[in-house]
């Protein structure tokens, strides 16, 4: 295992939820202990870090994003022994695991809050934000529109209003209360002593509330941030906080601090500009956000993805380039939740194996640290009938026989149902088979993550766009320490050929690095490359 | 007449004992800038047995061959000897000055002299230093090519290598210092010509076979093999 | 990394069209047309009989001959590729020729291989001396196959040899490199080799391209770099080696300043690997040595004498380099007939001498010649101890010589240190 204390920017990351991986008791929910028996799957593929959703004892109002005992693990996925053994298991195969922190907000079943509420006089009362009436912050903005009409809630029990920016069952905690700091410390030390190597932490441009402001991304919020930033520095090594903030990236880059607060966090306007700029077959979107991206501090890393647990976002893009996503994506009307798109990486590219191979190397070609979704390294469809994003969280397929491998139960007991189509269904897309063939996507993925992990150009290097005439050919080169490696992507699903202006790499042989054929020495002439639809190139430059 | 020669030697004494009164303080002069001279020659010739010791001037001088030519001259090891010259350069400066600070015409132009005469000396030594090294390294060089060519008078060639070379040297060195500068020339001609002649001669009708010989062995393929037959790789 | 490209235009577009193999047999060439022709014909017949399943191609870099090297093998490759026909390989066999950039010399010819062995992405590189006439189809087999189906990194060729023969290799080279980097390779100067692209890779990234002795010490460079990288080393047994006689080649003088400078050399360069060595462990050998038929041995008078005259004339020097006790002993030598140079003798004054480079008291190359009526005295004692003697008697002498360059091995880094330390 890495013990590079910036181990997270060279990582591939994996998003699974444990529910949904695999169930060894028999109960129709995925548990630690199938979890654990599923780790040579993901060490073959190839991830270094394992990014688990909330598995806390939780009244499942937000899929366990609600909270009621921060210090236990769901007695549905198992014990805390049992999440010790999958931590041991996984460290055993170098990789790292990281928790969810919900830092925000608790469920109403917490503790903490049926001690808050029963009596003004209670030394948790302060734990949370109330008042006595609901005039205060006004004028800030309500996230789940859909279902809440005030961020205001009144409780019959304690005869007082208390705040939360998400569902009325989320309290938000009061952050200006030193208590409460040391309260979310101490349930940190308790995961990171357990051996967790960081936490993915949820929701944080909320944590305090100032009148007369918008109540987001606050300096008091982040000098909480930097308060448990340094106290994790200063009792661990090598752990990584990894943030969740949907915003442009430069409000996103005040979450780095000056390297003391995250070491990571979501670069969410990449994502729709890439399924953008495949739609519409030229670059300019996804070279956009990018050069617009501002640079973050020496021990800090994006994080990309192309899919997630949840829809996927539409906030962050102006209102022509939304609906342009949901006419091209999400014709049916269904697929479409709060502002976003609620289906998985093969169904939105029409199981199109060619662009789902580009896509991938994209991911894995641009600057950042890249997170899979589960399920996506084999093709995995979703099911846009079921509620919420739910559609996006059915059990993974490991085979076709029995409830895909995932459980012995009833089928009718499973958590959510299994995608059973002809096209996406459990019988024709899973493991197993796609483990004996040397052709299959999972096959074609762990090569992908081979050849990006044998350079740290991807994970560490600059980027430089070439923008050359043709806007359907999108061409970077990656540079770091003296390595340099060029790329080019064909957005089109037609042939293209392609002059680069290469003058600088003058001299460079380039190797392409999948198969490692040497290709024409580069020249201060521009040089001309063609490309099937969707192909892409990984070239090694080598000076020879 | 007594009171005369008493009044004359007086009138002698008194005027010698002035001229010496007169002297004295150029003495005292002379004297103590010779004993500075000698203070600061001390010093500085301390001073450059230590930095010369510090660099390494005792690596360089084995490395270049001075060192053997010391030790074969009995001389003292190169840092002390550089060490020597210091002192003795800047003792004799304070001396040159001392004697002109006394004040005799006739030495003061003498001493004009040997400051005009002063840097050719220290080229002169150059080129002897110089030359010697040269013609001890050629001596080696040609000593240990000659046994390696089999040439049975190796020592003598190697020998007379030096010696042309010393020859060469030494007469550079005194053409320098401008000692009997026609008579050392026009010898050093006659000398080296006549050697030069006598070897044409030699090569030329006593020992033209040797030198067919020489210069076929030199010319012919050869193998990895040497002459011996021995096939050494 | 972006100075002057080591492979041309011409080369990289013949590279680019081979593409990725498995085996490349590199063949360095400058003016061999006498005998290259016999060296490509062996390497096809290899493609074809031994290495049939396995992506090959023979490599020739040309320092610029002018006389007709490239038609020579061209022509060879010709008539190869008709007994191939008849051979019926599986794949293609490739050929490339091209000249390389640079001063002609093993150095650059060498580099430019390496470099194209890498963009080949080839699992093995074997490299053949064109000058050699004994070259068989089994030569590129036999150093090929312990990098590709074993995984070994550096293999060097073990040549059956005739009691006498070599002794440069026998009586100095051999015995220093296994006593000082602590491994028994018994072919230390060998041209041939075969190589990982791991190994040619990191040769590479060294900067000793541009060091004076690049083009006649690289061969000793070469296998003390595998042996002080900590590569994986064997050897394979080529049975006998036989070289066509060369115009230009070098005198005696001439060759054992290029090969004991070379050694000394590398003892400077990898000093660090060698001095707290102990021990000398074996390396794993394929095939069987065998042993060559000697031819008359050659007299070993005019060695000797070589030596005393050498020994009397050069006294003053050798006074410079070598301990008092030593050089007692090797006057003591000259006084007789057949010169008495014992082991422990020889490897007092290899000693000596090796110190004396490191020390730098004495100009490289005047010590370097210096040695030459030593060697020669050493030699005509060894001729003389073995003319006659059997195999296995020779083989033990040989042992006992290496054995004590061991034993003294305590005292070269003492003397060694002490040198380097002045």
């Amino acid at each position: 295992m890495s013990t590079d204390p910036h181990w997270y920017k060279d990582a591939v990351f994996y998003e699974l939820h444990v529910k949904a991986y695999c169930d060894s008791t028999g109960d129709g929910i995925g548990d630690f202990e199938g979890l654990l028996t599923k780790l040579d799957h993901l060490q073959e593929l190839g991830v270094d870090c394992v990014w688990l959703l909330p598995m806390y004892p939780s009244p499942f109002r937000d899929d366990g994003y609600d909270i009621s005992d921060y210090l236990s693990i769901h007695p549905d996925y198992g014990s805390l022994a049992d999440f010790r053994s999958f931590l041991a298991a996984a460290h055993d195969r170098g990789m790292k695991v990281i928790t969810e922190l919900v830092l925000n907000h608790t469920s109403d079943q917490h503790a903490w809050f049926q001690a808050a509420r029963s009596s003004p006089a209670d030394p948790k009362r302060d734990y949370y934000v109330w008042s006595d009436s609901d005039e205060k912050y006004q004028g800030v903005r309500i996230i789940f529109r859909d279902t809440e009409r005030s961020n205001w809630a009144w409780d019959p029990v304690s005869k007082a209003h208390y705040w939360h920016r998400f569902f009325s069952h989320q309290p938000d905690l009061n952050y200006d209360n030193p208590a409460v700091r040391e309260e979310i410390w101490q349930v940190m030390r308790h995961w990171l002593d357990q051996g967790v190597d960081g936490f993915r932490v949820d929701a944080v441009p909320y944590l305090i509330e100032r009148e007369g402001t918008s109540c987001e991304n606050l300096p008091e919020t982040h000098e909480v941030l930097r308060f448990l930033r340094r106290r994790l520095d200063e009792a661990y090594e090598g752990k990584v906080l990894l943030a969740e903030a949907n915003m442009w990236p430069e409000d996103v880059r005040p979450y780095f601090g000056d390297g003391d607060e995250f070491h990571m966090a979501f670069h969410f306007p990449i994502m729709p500009r890439m399924f953008m700029a495949l739609r519409l077959e030229d670059r300019k979107p996804l070279v956009e956000i990018i050069e617009r991206t501002p640079p973050i501090p020496e021990g800090c890393q994006w994080g990309i993805f192309l899919r997630n647990h949840d829809e996927l976002t539409l906030e962050m893009v102006t209102d022509e380039e939304r609906d342009y996503m949901y006419e091209e994506y999400a014709r049916d009307k269904v697929a479409r939740i709060n502002l976003g798109i609620r289906r998985r990486l093969a169904p939105l590219l029409d199981g199109d194996r060619r662009r789902v191979e580009l896509m991938n190397a994209l991911l894995m070609s641009l600057p950042g640290s890249p997170i899979v979704y589960y399920g996506d390294e084999i093709g995995m469809g979703d099911n846009v009938y079921l509620g919420d994003r739910n559609g996006v969280r059915t059990p993974m397929q490991w085979s076709g026989g029995w409830n895909a491998g995932f459980s012995t139960a009833d089928p009718e007991r499973l958590f959510l149902p299994l995608i059973s189509n002809a096209v996406y269904g459990y019988q024709a897309v899973n493991v197993e088979s796609q483990r004996r063939s040397e052709s299959s996507l999972l096959r074609w993925m762990q090569r992908l993550i081979r050849v990006r992990k044998s350079t740290r150009v991807f994970s560490r290097g600059t980027i430089e766009f070439l923008k050359p005439r043709n806007h359907r050919v999108l061409a970077y080169v990656r540079a770091h320490e003296g390595e340099a490696a060029l790329v080019v992507n064909n957005l089109a699903g037609t042939a293209q050929a392609v002059e680069l202006d290469l003058p600088a790499l003058a001299g460079a042989i380039p190797i392409e690095m999948f198969g490692r054929s040497l290709f024409p020495r580069i020249t201060e002439a521009p040089y001309v490359l063609t490309l099937g639809p969707y192909d892409f190139y990984w070239f090694r430059l080598r000076w020879l | 007449m007594a009171d005369l020669i008493l009044e004359t030697l007086a009138e002698a004494w008194t005027k010698y004992l002035g001229t010496i009164r007169a002297f004295l303080p150029r003495v005292l002069a002379t004297v103590s800038l010779v004993l500075a001279g000698w203070l600061l020659g001390l010093l500085l010739g301390f001073v450059t047995r230590k930095v010369l010791g510090w660099v390494r001037f005792d690596a360089a001088a084995e490395r270049t061959g001075a060192a053997e030519l010391l030790r074969r001259a009995e001389l003292p090891p190169a840092h002390r000897l550089a060490g020597a010259t210091v002192f003795w350069v800047v003792f004799l400066g304070f001396v040159l000055s001392g004697i002109d600070a006394l004040g005799f015409r006739g030495v003061q132009g003498l001493m004009a002299d040997f400051t005009r005469f002063v840097p050719r000396l220290v080229v002169a030594f150059v080129v002897l230093v110089v030359g010697l090294l040269v013609s001890n390294f050629a001596w080696r060089a040609t000593l240990i090519a000659a046994v390696n060519a089999k040439l049975a008078p190796a020592r003598v060639v190697a020998g007379t290598v030096r010696l042309l070379l010393v020859v060469l040297t030494v007469t550079m060195t005194l053409e320098q210092i401008g000692v009997a500068r026609a008579v050392v020339l026009t010898a050093f001609a006659i000398a080296f010509g006549s050697v030069m002649l006598a070897i044409a001669i030699a090569v030329g009708v006593g020992a033209s076979g040797l030198a067919r010989r020489l210069l076929e062995e030199h010319l012919a393929s050869r193998d990895a093999k040497g002459p011996e037959g021995l096939s050494h790789l | 990394m972006k100075g002057p490209s080591l492979l041309s235009d011409e080369l990289l577009r013949h590279l680019m069209a081979v593409g990725q193999v498995d085996v490349v047999v590199g063949l360095p060439t400058l003016n061999h047309a006498a005998t290259v022709g016999g060296v490509v014909r062996a390497a096809h017949a290899a493609f074809a009989a031994g290495l049939k399943r396995e992506r090959t191609v023979l490599l020739n870099v040309d320092g610029g001959s002018t006389d007709g090297t490239a038609d020579a093998v061209r022509e060879a490759s010709l008539v190869a590729a008709e007994t191939l026909v008849a051979a019926q390989p599986l794949r293609t066999v490739h050929g490339i020729s091209a000249p390389y950039h640079g001063l002609p010399g093993k150095g650059a010819a060498l580099r430019t291989l390496f470099a194209a062995a890498e963009l080949l992405d080839a699992r093995a590189f074997v490299l053949l001396d064109p000058d050699v006439t004994s070259v068989t189809p089994e030569w590129v087999g036999g150093l090929a196959r312990p990098v590709l189906r074993e995984g070994f990194d550096y293999v060097a060729p073990v040549f059956s040899r005739a009691p006498g023969e070599g002794p440069l290799v026998t009586q100095l080279a051999r015995p220093l490199v296994r006593a000082a980097y602590g491994r028994r390779v018994l072919e230390p100067l060998a041209s041939e080799l075969g190589c990982s692209v791991r190994y040619a890779a990191h040769c590479l990234t060294q900067d000793v391209w541009s060091a004076p002795f690049v083009n006649y010490g690289i061969d000793v460079w070469l296998t003390t770099t595998a042996l002080a990288g900590g590569f994986r080393c064997a050897q394979a047994a080529l049975g006998p080696r036989r070289q066509a006689p060369r115009a230009q080649a070098p005198s005696l003088p001439e060759l054992l300043r290029q090969v004991v400078g070379a050694l000394f050399a590398c003892l400077e360069r990898h000093q660090a690997h060698w001095v707290p060595r102990e021990g000398a462990e074996a390396v794993e050998t394929r095939g069987e040595p065998g042993r060559a038929e000697a031819a008359d041995p050659p007299d070993p008078a005019p060695l000797a004498e070589a030596f005393r005259a050498g020994v009397r004339d050069l006294a003053p020097v050798l006074g410079g380099i070598l301990e008092p006790a030593t050089l007692e002993g090797v006057k003591a030598a000259a006084r007789d007939e057949v010169p008495a140079f014992p082991d422990a003798l020889w490897v007092a004054t290899v000693v000596d001498f090796a110190a004396a480079f490191h020390g730098g008291r004495i100009h490289r190359d005047h010590l370097l010649g210096s040695l030459v009526p030593l060697y020669l005295g050493r030699v005509a004692w060894h001729l003389a101890a073995t003319t006659g003697a059997d195999p296995a008697g020779a083989e033990e002498a040989r042992e006992g010589l290496c054995l004590e360059f061991e034993r003294a091995k305590p005292e070269l880094v003492r003397r060694w240190n002490a040198a380097g330390g002045r």
